[in-house]
Formats: structure tokens, C-alpha cells, sequence
């Protein structure tokens, strides 16, 4: 069943829906989920296509390995961009990915524009265009349960939008559940522009396995290995919270839109162990064995009677420290706020953070602003918040996220930390070199997600990391030595693993111990029947990376644009424990070329045409 | 022997669920485990894995003639006997109920419950 799921090609323009196989030799170039999602993106993909369009493809894409036991079951959501105005891919956990596939489908490609708000309704090889009206403006929690009550299961799994899509606030999420989110590149703002409210899938058909035995046994081998590990070990009793602790203590943690990055000991207000009171237990994704995410619940305080999930380190980050703001409590609400309206957290952080460095220096003022805006002021941010998902006021110009440089001319455009228009996350890369590239090089603007090589913080043995990496890499945090190589292995292992449904976390990420091809190529062999070597696995890697980077070839993007923010480059850290560190532009350019030459692009960047060829893609 | 739940451990993460079906029926279905978790991932509420008890009095076998010894050794039972479960502890797919069998001896869902919700009783 695995390799007999279903591509669906739905147009909301004219409500036909299309069913069509994968194509067996589609499944071995680019196996599932972000890899079959590029492929059907690459087809469409144009400068002139505009993401608000009817042409430009929602595209829902189940992992290879969703829904099967192996070590994540996600779904990637891919479309041409609205926030960065370039590619847009975001992934996401949850139960949705498993109960997509379940109900038969691998794929879900969603053109046109409904005339009215409708969603889909996915079940058992059936999908149907459905009127919802009624749950327009409703939030992506309230619009979960309405679905549900309405179609009186509490099974089905939705992906949906809330009052930020609807708005076409460029950094809109799609959310499933109570915290799952498609947060970065604004797929809910797409999602917003065809009229689509929500996806809702019902799923009991069989799985079925090739040899259930085999398959059983490969998996508690490797799952025994993983539960091994100090990392997954941590990650299960605190989540990614303790990255933060990490981040502080070394001084890549971004402060004030990244004027500093370590604010010491008054970390600790923010640090995992800081969450414990409000936490109630720990939960998973959809057959993950992790358990990386908090429930929490505030009893007490202005935020009385606020319970979800999470936060993540990411929104700590972002919605916290990025906009010198260390009340806990405040940033646990202003994150299910953006949950609740459907906007990233990274993002909504982000371009707040670059208001309020504005506001300090005088660029904009209440004039433009409405009130004040001081770091660290909660209530700003909530207000602020609330103003964005409903575009009111100065809200609608932070909602255009990148694009409101236009809105607040040249002066401002420094203090704005993105790369091809899309904004960096929670973090400073001035320290960890390998970091810093690997956000000049992402596929889709300044993300972590890529490549982050986060092995580069344990200062392993070189021998060790020439092991791993095939070549010399310094086990140096703040070295450029081969860390054009350690970006370039790690963007391949992610797209494979976005391909095969897994998590990061769950995959060579913080651990050198956790699965990695080896162990991919088993479950695959032994889940599916397909035959793939290690080595296959790692060119399908190399060939999904490529064809994203021959999209953004088609935007004009090159060399020039696989740069970090002036301030990385300008300003040295100023205080803290990474004072000092800056990054040099003899130091960056070697690693760029480097990662080029391995890549097989040329010197500008461009992939050269006889790397197209051997990876069978055309320019 | 049974199988024991604290359900301020479960994590929902229906691991359990797809190994039982995988092992039984060589295929993954939630819907075709003897195990199920009873969760609303809407609230935050704690999520409950269901599954049979192993009862002395074994309500679920009402009525019906034979041993109880040989019964408890098989997977699929009639969905009547669900109906009869106080605990609503069985899982219906179609006609069919699954029950847990112990995976004669060496339960597997056990095994992949790494929060330790599931612990074996003798």
C-alpha cells in the first residue's frame, strides 16, 4: 500500500479533483513528501508566477515512510512563497501526515481559487469540495473542533488555516492540532488565497508492509540504538527548550534583533528547567518514540486558564529574547496566540523585532506605530499580535513581513536580518560557522531546518567527524574549515529525511549514533520492497537539493545572494561569551566554495550541466 | 499476566497500536489493534491507552459456550463481544473486535512504549 498511494491534482477553480498512481520511477528519484513535493513544484515554477495566484500549487506531500514504523511520520506543504517571494516549503508533525496516508494518499496538489471559503474532505480514496462558510474567522483550534462536531468523528485530522491565511498575512502557518504547524514561508497565506479553510482526512485502510517480521525486528534494533542516546534522552524530559540553555551559554542566541547574543544568567527565566511548573506531561507525534513536546497548562496569573503545547525553543526565542522580552508567561501566550490565529512564531518574532529596532532608533515612530514600542514591553507584542492576523492599522504593515521595506524606506533595510527577503530565526550565527552558511545556502531563505549542523556544538574528535563527513572538518565551533562540507552533508541527510516522513530529532541532528542512510535503506527495503543503497539515498538528497536550487537559478538567485545580513559581516559580537566573533568574508567565501564545489554548482552557484545530467534533471 | 497502563505517561504517540497490528496481521492499522489511545489532541487532556484487562469474570464471553482458556488466546474476536466489555476496552473494525492476546506471552506494544506507559503485571 505504501508504493500504491495516490497523487491527487484538485482545482478549486472549476471543483474537479483528479487521481492519478506515483510513478514507480518518480518514487525512486525522489522517493516521497518534500522530494516528489519539489519535483511537482519545479514544473510550474516561474520568476513571473505569483504566489497569490490560482496557477501557484498548494502541494501536501506525505513522507515515503508516513504512517509506517520508522522515526517520524510528517508531511511537507510546499508552494511558491508569499513572505520570501520565492520557494516555500514547510514541514510539519502531528497525526495529519499518518491519517493522509491512511486514507490513501501520498499527495495532495491544489490549484485554482474557490469562489466561496470550502474545504476538502478526504476519506478512503475519496475527496470531495465541501462549503465552509460557516467557520470563516474562526481560529485553527475552534476550526478543528467544528469540523470535527459537524462531521461527528473525533478521528479526522485537519489541516487548516485560521484569521492570519484568510487575511493573507505572508507568514501565515497551517496548523493540525493544538500546536502542529507548516509555520515558515506562509503556506497558510497560499492556502488563504484559494478560498480553502481547511484539508480534513479519515483514514482506515491497511497498511501494508513487505516483511512485517523483518520490519518489526530492523526497527526495535535501531530504536533500542536511538533510545541510547544522551541527546534523545534530554529531549524527551525537557523538549527543545534546552537548546536555549545551549544557545545563552555560547552567545548564539539572538537578543534584540541580534544586537547582542547572550543575555547570562537572566536566561535562566527562559531555560527548560523554568517550564517544568507549567508542564503536564510530555507528547509525541504520530508514531514517534521521542516525546519531545510539552502540555502546560498556566493555573494562575494574568494568563490564567491558557493551556496547550509547547513552547518550543524556536518561539521562546523569537517571541522572547529577540524582543527582550523574559517574561515566561507572557511568551507561552503570545506563542498560542500566533498558534491560534495561524501565523509563524519565528516569523511574527522577527519582523516585530525589526520594528521595535527601528522604533529604538528613530527610523519609525508613533506616527507610524500607534504606541510605543519598547523592548521587552509584553503587552505591546500581544497587541501587536492581534493587530498583524487582522491587518489592522500598523499590523497590516508588518503582515507584508519583508516586503514593508518599501513601506519604511532604504533606512530600514539593515535592520532587517533575512536572507532572499525572508527573515533569520531566534538565533546569531556570528559564532558558529558552519551555522551562519548554512542559512546563506537554505534552499528556502534564512532557515535553520536545512541544514543545521547541529553536531558542530560538541566539539567531536576530527577523526570522528572525517568518519562522518567523508572529508576534514574541524571540530572547531567557531573554524570555517570544512564546514562547507558539514552543510552540504547535512542539507542531503534532511531532504531525504523530509522525503521519508522523519523528524530532525530523531535523525543524525545532535547525535552521531542516531539513524542515518544505513538505517533508512532498511526500513525501506523491508517497509516498501524497494531496493535502495545508502549511497542511492544520499544521490536522491543531492538531486532534491539541486532542483530546489535550480528554482530559486530561475528567480536570479546566485552567488551574491548566498550571503549573510551586513550585521554578521560589520558589527562583532559586542559582549558576552562569544564577544568579538564576526564573520570574515575570506572565511566565508572558502567555505561557500567548498560547499559549490560539492555540490557540483560552479563558482556563481549555478549546478553545472553535467551535475544536472548525472542527477537526470534537465535545466 | 496483563498489561498495566498509567496513563499520565502515555505520550499518544500510537506506536503501541501499529506494532500490535503489524505483528498480528502483518499490516499497520490502528483500527485492527488490540490496543488503542483514547486521546482528544484538542484538549490537554491525558491521553488513555485501551486495552483488554484480562478479567477473571470475562463479562465479554456472556452467553457463550467454551473455554474461556482458548479464547483468550486469539486476536480477532466478534465485535458482539466488544459490545459486552464494560470497558469499552476492545477496538471494532467492521464486523470484527480485536483483542489483546498477550502476543502469546511476549507483548509487543511493551516493548516500543518508550515514556513506559505500558508495563507488563504478572
Amino acid at each position: 500500500m505504501v508504493l500504491s498511494r495516490k497523487i491527487a491534482y484538485i482545482n478549486l477553480s472549476d471543483a474537479s479533483v483528479r487521481i492519478s498512481p506515483v510513478p514507480s520511477d518518480l518514487r525512486r528519484k525522489f522517493l516521497g513528501g518534500r522530494g516528489i513535493n519539489m519535483h511537482l513544484l519545479s514544473k510550474v515554477y516561474s520568476q513571473e508566477l505569483d504566489p497569490f495566484s490560482p496557477e501557484n500549487p498548494l502541494i501536501f506531500g506525505a513522507g515515503l515512510l508516513t504512517g509506517t514504523i520508522g522515526f517520524g511520520s510528517r508531511v511537507n506543504i510546499t508552494a511558491k512563497s508569499p513572505e520570501s517571494g520565492h520557494l516555500g516549503d514547510s514541514n510539519m508533525g502531528g497525526d495529519f501526515g499518518a491519517e493522509l496516508v491512511k486514507a490513501g494518499f501520498g499527495h495532495l496538489v491544489i490549484t485554482g481559487k474557490s469562489r466561496r471559503p470550502v474545504y476538502l474532505m478526504v476519506k478512503n480514496k475519496q475527496i470531495e469540495i465541501r462549503d465552509a462558510g460557516t467557520w470563516k474567522e474562526l481560529d485553527t483550534v475552534e476550526t478543528q473542533r467544528a469540523i470535527r462536531q459537524a462531521l461527528r468523528d473525533e478521528k479526522i485530522q485537519i489541516a487548516c488555516i485560521g484569521p492570519a491565511g484568510e487575511n493573507l498575512v505572508r507568514y501565515a502557518a497551517i496548523r493540525t492540532g493544538l500546536k502542529n504547524s507548516a509555520g515558515r514561508t506562509g503556506m497558510g497565506a497560499v492556502m488563504g488565497s484559494k478560498n480553502l479553510k481547511a484539508v480534513a482526512v479519515r483514514g482506515t485502510l491497511d497498511i501494508t508492509i513487505s516483511d512485517p517480521n523483518n520490519c518489526l525486528k530492523a526497527y526495535r534494533l535501531q530504536l533500542k540504538k536511538l533510545m541510547e542516546t544522551k541527546w534523545v534522552q534530554a529531549l524527551g524530559k525537557y523538549g527543545t527548550p534546552l537548546l536555549f540553555q545551549y544557545a545563552n551559554a555560547m552567545g548564539f542566541l539572538s537578543i534584540r534583533n541580534n544586537q547582542s547574543t547572550s543575555i547570562g544568567d537572566q536566561g535562566y527565566a527562559l531555560e527548560a528547567e523554568a517550564l517544568e511548573p507549567y508542564s503536564t506531561g510530555m507528547l509525541s507525534c504520530f508514531g514517534c518514540p521521542a516525546h519531545c513536546r510539552h502540555r502546560y497548562s498556566l493555573t494562575e496569573g494574568r494568563y490564567k486558564g491558557t493551556k496547550g503545547e509547547g513552547p518550543e525553543y524556536a518561539s521562546i526565542g523569537s517571541l522572547g529574547t529577540k524582543l527582550g522580552n523574559l517574561d515566561l508567561e507572557n511568551i507561552i501566550y503570545a506563542t498560542e496566540l500566533c498558534n491560534r490565529y495561524g501565523m509563524d512564531t519565528i516569523s511574527t518574532g522577527s519582523y516585530i523585532a525589526w520594528a521595535m529596532e527601528l522604533y529604538q532608533r528613530g527610523i519609525i515612530d508613533r506616527g507610524m506605530t500607534e504606541t510605543p514600542l519598547h523592548w521587552g514591553d509584553g503587552k505591546a507584542i500581544l497587541q501587536l499580535i492581534h493587530r498583524i492576523a487582522h491587518r489592522k492599522g500598523f499590523g497590516s504593515i508588518l503582515a507584508e513581513g519583508a516586503f514593508a521595506k518599501k513601506i519604511f524606506k532604504e533606512l530600514s533595510r539593515d535592520y532587517l536580518l533575512d536572507i532572499k527577503n525572508f527573515p533569520i530565526e531566534m538565533t546569531d550565527e556570528r559564532l558558529p560557522k558552519s551555522f551562519a552558511l548554512g542559512m546563506a545556502t537554505s534552499t528556502r531563505g534564512a532557515c535553520h531546518m536545512r541544514s543545521r549542523p547541529s553536531l558542530d556544538v560538541l566539539g567531536l574528535p576530527e577523526e570522528v567527524l572525517k568518519k562522518i563527513y567523508g572529508g576534514p572538518v574541524s571540530s572547531q565551533f567557531s573554524s570555517y574549515s570544512g564546514k562547507g562540507r558539514m552543510v552540504w552533508w547535512h542539507e542531503l541527510l534532511n531532504a531525504v529525511c523530509d522525503s521519508l516522513g522523519f523528524c530532525r530529532f530523531l535523525t543524525v541532528f545532535s547525535s552521531p549514533h542516531a539513524p542515518q542512510y544505513q538505517q533508512f535503506s532498511k526500513l525501506i527495503g523491508l517497509s516498501t520492497g524497494l531496493a535502495m543503497t545508502p549511497r542511492e539515498l544520499k544521490i536522491i538528497g543531492e538531486r532534491i537539493y539541486t532542483l530546489e536550487r535550480m528554482m530559486l537559478v530561475r528567480d536570479g538567485i546566485s552567488r551574491k545572494d548566498d550571503t549573510l545580513p551586513k550585521r554578521y559581516f560589520e558589527t562583532p559580537i559586542p559582549a558576552g561569551p562569544a564577544k568579538g566573533e564576526v564573520i570574515s568574508s575570506e572565511g566565508f567565501d572558502g567555505m561557500l566554495d567548498e560547499y559549490y564545489r560539492l555540490h557540483g554548482w560552479d563558482k556563481n552557484g549555478i549546478p553545472k550541466r553535467e551535475s544536472l545530467k548525472k542527477l537526470g534533471l534537465s535545466g | 499476566m496483563k498489561i498495566k497502563v498509567n496513563k499520565e505517561k502515555c505520550s499518544g504517540c500510537h506506536l503501541c497500536e501499529m506494532v500490535c497490528s503489524l505483528f498480528h496481521l502483518g499490516i499497520i492499522n490502528s483500527g485492527r489493534s488490540a490496543i488503542h489511545i483514547k486521546k482528544d489532541d484538542l484538549d490537554t487532556s491525558l491521553n488513555t491507552p485501551l486495552l483488554c484487562r484480562q478479567c477473571r469474570e470475562m463479562k465479554c464471553l456472556d452467553g457463550e459456550e467454551g473455554g474461556r482458556h482458548q479464547e483468550k488466546k486469539k486476536f480477532i474476536w466478534s465485535y458482539k463481544r466488544a459490545k459486552r466489555c464494560p470497558f469499552d476496552a476492545l477496538t471494532i473494525l467492521g464486523g470484527n473486535a480485536y483483542h489483546c492476546d498477550l502476543c502469546l506471552g511476549n507483548p509487543q506494544c511493551i516493548k516500543v512504549c518508550t515514556p513506559g506507559a505500558l508495563t507488563l503485571s504478572k
